[in-house]
């Protein structure tokens, strides 16, 4: 029991950094459907300068810069071009997905390191995934810098009135959440399961993406929601311990899936929204022009 | 910005000629195969070579030229199944969820048959029925994300890529390990369509081209000459203000998704029941799921036209088909092909702002 929650809390690690980041640049006002794609750039590069250097360090420096870069390319078009933010956002994904396809499939395979430490049988970066958590939300409720970020996705224009950089602010804050994005991809590729494959993030992104709708863009709340879906995605991968007998190991697999999807419409219905719907940021997707 | 006494300035657009539109989309197509020729590059080879290589493959070789077309007439029903929902201002991502489904629901009539024991079967009977049970089941797989976003307005693209998923592991579950579909072999694929039930070609091709082809005029007819097309249109254009005009949400919702997802369905069918050396659910169905989203690209370079999409849908066919291809020949790394569509996406993303800002030269004043 312990090691299936021990596998649960560091799945759950990659779902709540990759969805901490998304939140920042939400709560900016620049949705990211991409966190997919940004995951896989960072999971590929991290993997690929870890295995040729052999240095976990630079494995992950290298994987939170591409995901920053990433960042940096969907607020270029977000901000400064302007487009629609759910065409970028399924682009960065296709291009992460393809690209990465491409670039990582020399080194599939397993990565060969002796694994990084884990306390009492738990990833690391579990705690540092709390720290992320209430670092963050200590930064957008506690601190100036947090209020003008969180008034830059509620009311561009009004905040820009005030004196606060619209496309500066939106510009860091897209960046910061890619890096996040990127990093999540590197504790995925070189801890919770060091083994590259093409595509093999199969979906953790576009759960990342619903648990910032579930999270309603509170931090503490997303940590819960991960925890969960990190439980739910070990219960599909080992349902035997649990369930035997049950479902075959194939139909275990879309649980995850099929609980996003009822939580997802949950949420949705006006039931839900009228109570708690009021946290979503109100210039959610929309561009900003002077 | 100036270049040359040259004052460059960019300014809003109110509109598009359809022959604008055309320009900046082939330059975009183009642009993206320049930045793949560094990929080229990259891995020693002359871009021009092997595009060369790609292009006399797919559109002249004996092997290739099928290949490319059923390629093409599978991406050009995945373009349909994007662009119906697109049309309406809505994101159907799931048609590799779909085209599963409809796969394993055709496969599912061979099966309720006898397929797998019994080689001779009615044609006339059952060939009909799986390509009805193609479209249902990509229908109803449309149908959810359809639903939910009529219903409720639950955010389609999620909905419909964990229905990808969902389908990804059902259809693993049906061909693999002791599934209901596997075939004799044990190689976890599923099982071979008897002789009767393996359509012949028409000129080298498979029937479901006259499919691909009518839906073609079909969906031109559609939007461009009747009410529930323009109904679909001015959905697209402003939800707000076509309610006010009296088009109701979960109507236009429901509708383009399951037409979408009917597409969608039977392009499952069409690769994986009439293309010769498959007429089975293979190991590597996931690839053509990959495969489908290049009928996002189609759609997005056409703007949702359907006219437009076909000469995009072959020049894909060719550029898939002659990638793996080169890939082989020239020993590049694998997935060329995803390389391709990648690059293809982000830059026809940065080109959108060429749809919104026109460029203009003013030659500056003297001072």
């Amino acid at each position: 029991m312990w090691e299936f929650w021990v596998r649960s809390l560091s799945a759950s690690t990659i779902f709540s950094v990759a969805a901490l980041g998304e939140i920042i640049g939400q709560r900016a006002g620049i949705l990211n459907v991409g966190v997919e794609g940004a995951m896989l750039f960072g999971a590929t590069i991290s993997f690929i300068v870890a295995k040729v250097t052999g240095n976990y360090l630079l494995g992950f420096l290298a994987g939170i810069a591409v995901g920053a870069l990433i960042g940096l390319l969907h607020a270029f078009f977000s901000v400064t071009l302007g487009g629609d933010q759910v065409v970028n956002g399924m682009g960065i994904w296709i291009l992460g997905f393809g690209l990465t396809a491409y670039i990582g499939y020399p080194y599939t395979g397993p990565l060969g390191l002796p694994r990084i430490p884990a306390i009492g049988g738990l990833s690391p970066f579990f705690f540092v995934s709390l720290a992320l958590a209430v670092g963050i939300w200590f930064f957008l409720f506690k601190t100036h810098p947090g209020l003008k970020l969180r008034s830059v996705g509620e009311n561009p224009s009004v905040a820009e009135v005030s004196g606060i950089n619209v496309v500066r602010t939106r510009y860091a804050s897209v960046m910061f959440s890619g890096a996040l994005m990127g990093f999540a991809g590197a504790i995925y590729a070189l801890d919770y399961n060091p083994v590259w494959n093409y595509n093999f993030l199969m979906g953790w992104g576009f759960i990342a993406l619903a648990l910032v709708f579930f999270s309603m863009w509170n931090p503490f709340l997303l940590v819960g929601g991960s925890i969960l879906f990190g439980a739910l995605w070990q219960v599909s991968l080992n349902p035997e311990a649990l369930l035997p007998n049950v479902f075959s190991r194939y139909i275990w697999r879309t649980f995850p899936f099929v609980i996003t999807i009822l939580v997802l419409v949950i949420m949705s219905t006006k039931w839900f929204s009228s109570r708690w719907g009021a946290a979503k940021p109100e210039a959610l997707g929309l561009p900003f022009e002077k | 910005m100036n270049i040359a006494g040259y004052k460059i300035k960019f300014e809003k657009k109110a509109g598009f000629s359809g022959l604008e539109a055309a320009v900046i989309s082939i330059i975009a197509v183009l642009a993206a195969l320049f930045l793949v020729g560094f990929i080229f590059l990259q891995a020693g080879v002359d871009p021009a070579k092997g595009y060369a290589e790609i292009f006399s493959y797919a559109f002249l070789n004996s092997f290739g030229v099928p290949l490319t077309l059923n390629r093409a007439i599978f991406l050009l029903l995945c373009t349909y199944a994007f662009i119906l929902p697109m049309r309406a201002g809505l994101w159907n991502v799931g048609m590799a969820g779909q085209l599963y489904v409809g796969a394993m629901a055709a496969f599912g009539v061979a099966y309720a048959f006898g397929a797998r024991t019994n080689p001779d079967l009615p044609a006339g009977i059952v060939l009909p029925l799986m390509i009805l049970a193609a479209i249902a089941g990509g229908g109803l797989m449309g149908f959810i994300p359809g639903l939910l976003k009529g219903k409720f307005n639950t955010n389609e693209i999620v909905v419909t890529m964990m229905l990808n998923f969902i389908a990804f592991w059902v259809t693993a579950h049906m061909i693999k390990d002791g599934g209901p579909f596997m075939g004799s072999g044990g190689e976890g694929e599923g099982f071979k369509l008897p002789e009767s039930l393996q359509p012949g070609l028409f000129l080298g091709m498979p029937f479901t081209i006259w499919f691909a082809i009518g839906l073609a005029a079909l969906l031109q007819f559609l939007f461009t000459k009747t009410r529930i097309g323009y109904e679909i249109r001015s959905f697209g254009a402003s939800p707000a203000a076509a309610r006010y005009a009296g088009v109701d949400p979960f109507r236009i919702s429901v509708l383009v998704f399951v037409a979408g997802g009917m597409i969608a369905g039977l392009a499952g069918y069409h690769y994986f029941g009439t293309v010769p050396g498959l007429f089975k659910i293979p190991k590597n169905y996931g690839d053509f799921g990959d495969l489908a989203f290049y009928g996002m690209i189609c759609g997005l370079i056409a703007r949702g036209n359907p006219l437009a999409s076909i000469p995009l849908a072959i020049l894909f066919g060719g550029l898939t088909s002659g990638g793996r291809f080169v890939q082989g020949k020239l020993q590049l790394g694998f997935g060329i092909d995803y390389a391709m569509l990648g690059v293809l996406m982000i830059i026809l993303v940065a080109f959108q702002f060429f749809f919104r800002y026109k460029i203009v030269f003013k030659k500056e004043k003297e001072a």
